[in-house]
């Protein structure tokens, strides 16, 4: 039915698919929100000496449990650190690891879809099986097996947390791939004579691009999360004195009645970000999908 | 359909096969030196190692320890924990319950309010209600499940009193655990005042942890009414003149139920991850806490076991809600 | 009185891409029992014409914008959604391109036949469902009663379309609508669907609207044609007028371009330079003129009204002796319109007023 209206307009001119997106996003205002969210943490997180004079790392016991204020903007925590400066340095831990962590799993993805898709047969089907097997455990489970095997640590956490998200991605490009494999200008294409791997990267990678960076944008949103969330149980960077946001939820779990601001901050800022990415990440699904139509 | 029913079954077994390969390697490739090593932690001493070694078998060949512990597991013996002694199938068994308890709580929630505020965000599209929807949407997946839970207890436990903020019931009453299941075990005393309790106590923890799946639900739901509104057929049916109500329940949510279908199923078991963060935050004595302290404990015979039940269960769910599409997509059932 | 009468209909679609003119003033009538043919490439407006009839646009986009549109007298613009949903499938039936996505892929044939009987007539389930067996019979589907709980995609694609011819018939209805009903089918079973759509309207005196982009298919199965073009009717005449004294540059073109058995062999095909207009915009004069080659001055500016071509007392606009009309500033003589090209000596296509101006 949408074709009728569709059948009535004639088609515009193409100005590539790249210009067109971006200019799509240049004209969504949830995404652009986004985008300044995510900018606020990143230029925090870099500018946080400059931004803040004091040490997240040493307080002065005698200023613990301050409420918000002028000089602490967030208030004080149970050592008498600043909170304010400590949630700017935690920036750096999630975004940094949460990130990473994404692209790592991007790679691994990419890498085992492609060799999948493009292999297919055999190799299609036990990579899909060592898959299957990384999907049997939901969720975080899965982040929290590697990184108490791994031990403490940012490394450790950026691989624990990369490779519970590398499936999504995995199938994601071998989905792409197989259904580009049996589209019509691959087998122009191959009709021409063109070597497949001339295929695979000039003709069938560029289109299972973008629901890739897509599906980043929004995995970055979840990374944040789950980084976050491992901190929370204990199982973050190691070093206590470090600020990372779920340790400072743990922390401050405890005094909910008390001091809630403890909690309220970091977990704001938890929220503001994984905000951030899930609406950068929408917005790039509707710059990117011409075909797609609120 | 009974075919494809076994087909699914036979492929799963690899893949728990695969599983339990890799979480029995996990045991015995702990950093730290050997598994015994790394289960003391710093109680390592000589004679403790050499005795925890030869109780579970670590001095024997590598294969012959899998298919002893591919034998203990399909006799159901999940090993025993190191810091309690307790076997792990026991511990399960009266842990457990309360998980399920919490998940269908969060499911309830997550269902009862996700299709009917997709359905109605669809019927307006790009209305203030289905703003509204979107911007709770966006909440839901953006706030940790941590998160919410703490504001929640906040505002309904500290501030307003009118909710518990730990555990699964008060624990001056006088409830025996028979279920392990607290609505059930309320029930059982007869006092309806010790179910009321019962369910207070599960009110913020389900609300915290269906958050996503409600998120989830009310976006697919939307997306699937929508979709199925523009289809050619929604068109025939009113073409025929048949009243909107008709073309509503019988034309388009019969159609749009599919894949809104599967992704409750596949929340149900994003849920049991989710319950981890959930049972740590209300004090709720499930197997997701459980895992939390094993795993703070370097307890790591339960942590292998308890990713093992988790999978399964995973799988098991997936399963269901496969055959489950099966059955109500007559293009597969009549195929 | 006509069976149907459409007065002046426009209809706009608004989209974010701008405001999309679909129909640009149509106007026909129809009598009971006739079966008219409405032709046309794709966008031109005929589906919309008759979804507007049936008041089914898309909502919000789809807007009826003047016009009005009598059936049996009354304007079906006027009555609310109730009124109009008594009539959709009791007077007034439609069928769609596609069968397999016109029908709910959830629902046994039995059960959406059955629906639509009992949604306008009190009869009982077990009545239906025997008025439904009856039904499967006359359109020809083997063995009805086993079929009955079966599933769409167990049907093939013109058992499909039988389908939905008779669910279309099933309450008898006075106007039978079928839009580009053998398109997705294949052309051994077009002759055969199309073949029971005629015999079972002629059966019952229902008058069809016979909606299709092939020329073919209205050939020797409707009394009348109109042709339409960027939302407009640019010519109406009986349906063996129209193939043999064609007037319109338009219906010229599209009669030189397809392919005839009684044509002499080595006779070129000829295409009709240029493309379709963009709907987006307002149209100004003649929506043909930019790729006709009768084209005159007056075509830029203003729309040709639809007139007769021979001098007539009155116009008929229905029934066997229908006035041909055509909307053209300079109508073809039929020599031309044999040629496909104009014949005057000295005569040179009108430019644009676009580039007469940057001439100056």
């Amino acid at each position: 039915m949408a074709t009728l209206v569709a059948e009535a307009a004639a088609p515009r001119v193409s100005s590539g698919l790249w210009r067109d997106a971006l200019r799509r996003l240049s004209r969504n205002g949830p995404a652009l929100i986004g985008l300044f969210f995510i900018a606020v943490f990143v230029l925090g997180a870099i500018l946080a000496p400059y931004i803040s004079h004091f040490d997240p790392t040493v307080g002065k016991l005698t200023d613990r449990y301050q409420g918000p204020s002028l000089t602490h903007l967030m208030g004080t925590d149970k050592l008498g650190r600043d909170e304010f400066t400590r949630v700017l340095y935690g920036a750096r831990i999630s975004l940094t690891v949460g990130v990473t962590a994404v692209l790592f799993g991007l790679i691994g993805g990419v890498v085992v879809g492609s060799i999948a898709g493009a292999a297919g047969g055999v190799v299609d089907g036990i990579l899909m099986r060592i898959i299957d097997v990384l999907l049997a455990v939901p969720g975080i489970l899965l982040a929290i097996g590697i990184v108490s095997w791994l031990g403490h640590g940012e490394v450790q956490i950026i691989l624990a947390v990369g490779i519970s998200y590398s499936p999504q991605f995995a199938r994601l490009l071998r989905g792409s791939l197989l259904a580009l494999r049996e589209s019509d200008y691959v087998t122009a294409a191959r009709s021409m004579g063109a070597s497949p791997a001339r295929i695979l990267l000039r003709h069938m990678l560029p289109n299972a691009l973008t629901p890739l960076i897509v599906q980043a944008t929004l995995a970055a949103a979840t990374a944040i999360i789950d980084v976050a969330g491992l901190g929370f149980l204990g199982l973050g960077p190691g070093d206590p004195r470090i600020a990372e946001w779920g340790e400072m939820l743990t922390d401050a779990s405890s005094f909910l009645q008390n001091y809630p601001y403890l909690i309220f901050f970091p977990g704001a800022a938890i929220v503001i970000s994984a905000i951030g990415f899930n609406l950068l990440g929408d917005g790039l699904r509707e710059a990117l999908d011409p075909r797609l139509k609120r | 359909m009974l075919r494809f029913i076994v087909r699914r079954v036979l492929v799963s077994v690899p893949v728990l096969l695969g599983l339990s390969v890799i979480l029995f390697m996990f045991l015995r490739l702990l950093p730290g030196g050997g598994p015994a090593e790394a289960i003391l932690g710093q109680h390592a001493t000589p004679q403790l190692v050499a005795q925890i070694s030869a109780n579970q078998g670590f001095d024997k060949p590598l294969y012959e320890q899998y298919f002893l512990y591919i034998g203990k597991l399909l006799q159901g013996d999940f090993g025993s924990s190191f810091i309690d002694g307790r076997p792990v199938a026991q511990t399960f068994l009266i842990r457990f319950p309360g998980t399920i308890e919490l998940t269908i709580g969060a499911m309830i929630f997550a269902v009862g309010l996700g299709i009917p505020l997709g359905r109605l965000a669809a019927r307006h599209p790009n209305g203030w209600i289905d703003g509204m929807v979107t911007v709770i949407s966006l909440f839901g997946i953006s706030i940790p499940v941590f998160v919410l839970g703490y504001t929640l207890a906040f505002i309904f436990g500290v501030q307003l009193h009118w909710l518990p903020t730990s555990f699964q019931l008060d624990p001056r009453l006088d409830i025996d655990p028979v279920t392990h299941f607290p609505i059930i075990d309320a029930l059982l005393t007869g006092n309806w005042d010790n179910v009321l309790d019962a369910i207070s106590h599960l009110l913020l923890p389900s609300i915290a942890l269906g958050s996503i799946p409600l998120a989830v639900i009310t976006r697919i739901t939307r997306a699937s009414v929508i979709e199925v509104s523009n289809e050619d057929y929604v068109r025939t049916a009113r073409a025929k003149g048949l009243t909107n109500r008709r073309v509503d329940n019988r034309h388009i949510m019969r159609n749009a139920w599919l894949p809104v279908t599967t992704v409750i199923g596949l929340q149900t078991g994003a849920l049991l991850a989710g319950a981890v963060l959930t049972e740590t935050v209300f004090t709720w004595n499930g197997v997701g806490s459980w895992v939390v302290s094993s795993v703070q404990n370097h307890d790591f015979i339960v942590v292998q076991s308890l990713v093992l039940i988790f999978a399964i269960i995973f799988i098991v769910v997936n399963l269901i809600v496969d055959v489950g599409y099966a059955f109500l997509n007559p293009r597969i059932r009549y195929s | 009185m006509h069976l149907l009468s459409i007065r002046d209909l426009v209809v706009k679609f608004r989209t974010h891409d701008g405001t999309v003119h679909a129909v640009n003033g149509v106007s026909l009538d129809l009598d009971v029992g006739e079966a008219l043919g409405l032709v046309g490439e794709s966008g031109c407006g005929k589906s919309v014409t008759n979804l507007a009839l049936m008041r089914l646009l898309p909502k919000p986009a789809g807007r009826i914008e003047g016009g009005q549109i009598y059936f049996e007298g009354q304007d079906l613009l006027e009555l609310d959604e109730s009124a109009m949903r008594d009539l959709r499938g009791k007077d007034v039936a439609m069928i769609f391109q596609d069968p397999m996505t016109s029908l709910n892929p959830v629902l046994t044939i039995q059960e959406q036949m059955v629906e639509t009987i009992r949604a306008h007539r009190k009869i009982s389930k077990a009545d239906a469902r025997a008025r439904t067996i009856e039904l499967l019979r006359m359109v020809g589907i083997p063995q009805p009663e086993a079929r009955l709980r079966d599933y769409p995609h167990q049907f093939s694609g013109g058992m499909r379309q039988r389908v939905m011819i008779a669910m279309a018939l099933a309450l008898e209805p006075k106007l039978l609508i079928a839009d580009e009903p053998t398109t997705a089918l294949d052309v051994t079973i077009q002759a055969q669907v199309l073949e029971l759509l005629s015999s079972l309207a002629a059966e019952r005196n229902t008058a069809v609207i016979l909606i299709t982009h092939d020329l073919g298919v209205v050939a020797g199965r409707t009394q009348r044609t109109n042709v339409m073009y960027a939302g407009f009717v640019v010519e109406a005449a009986s349906t063996p007028d129209l193939f043999s004294r064609p007037r319109h540059p338009y219906t010229i073109g599209l009669l030189h371009s397809m392919p005839r058995v009684d044509a002499q062999s080595g006779e070129p095909l000829i295409p009709i330079e240029g493309v379709p207009p963009d709907l987006r915009q307002a149209p100004v004069g003649c929506p043909f003129a930019p790729r006709c080659a009768w084209v005159v001055e007056e075509c830029w500016k203003t729309m040709p009204p639809l007139v007769p071509i021979d001098r007539v007392a009155g116009v008929e606009t229905t029934g066997p002796n229908v006035t041909h009309r055509v909307a053209c500033w300079n109508v073809p003589t039929a020599d031309e319109a044999v040629a496909a090209h104009p014949e005057r000596p000295g005569f040179v296509p009108a430019a644009p007023p676009s580039a007469v101006e940057s001439a100056r």
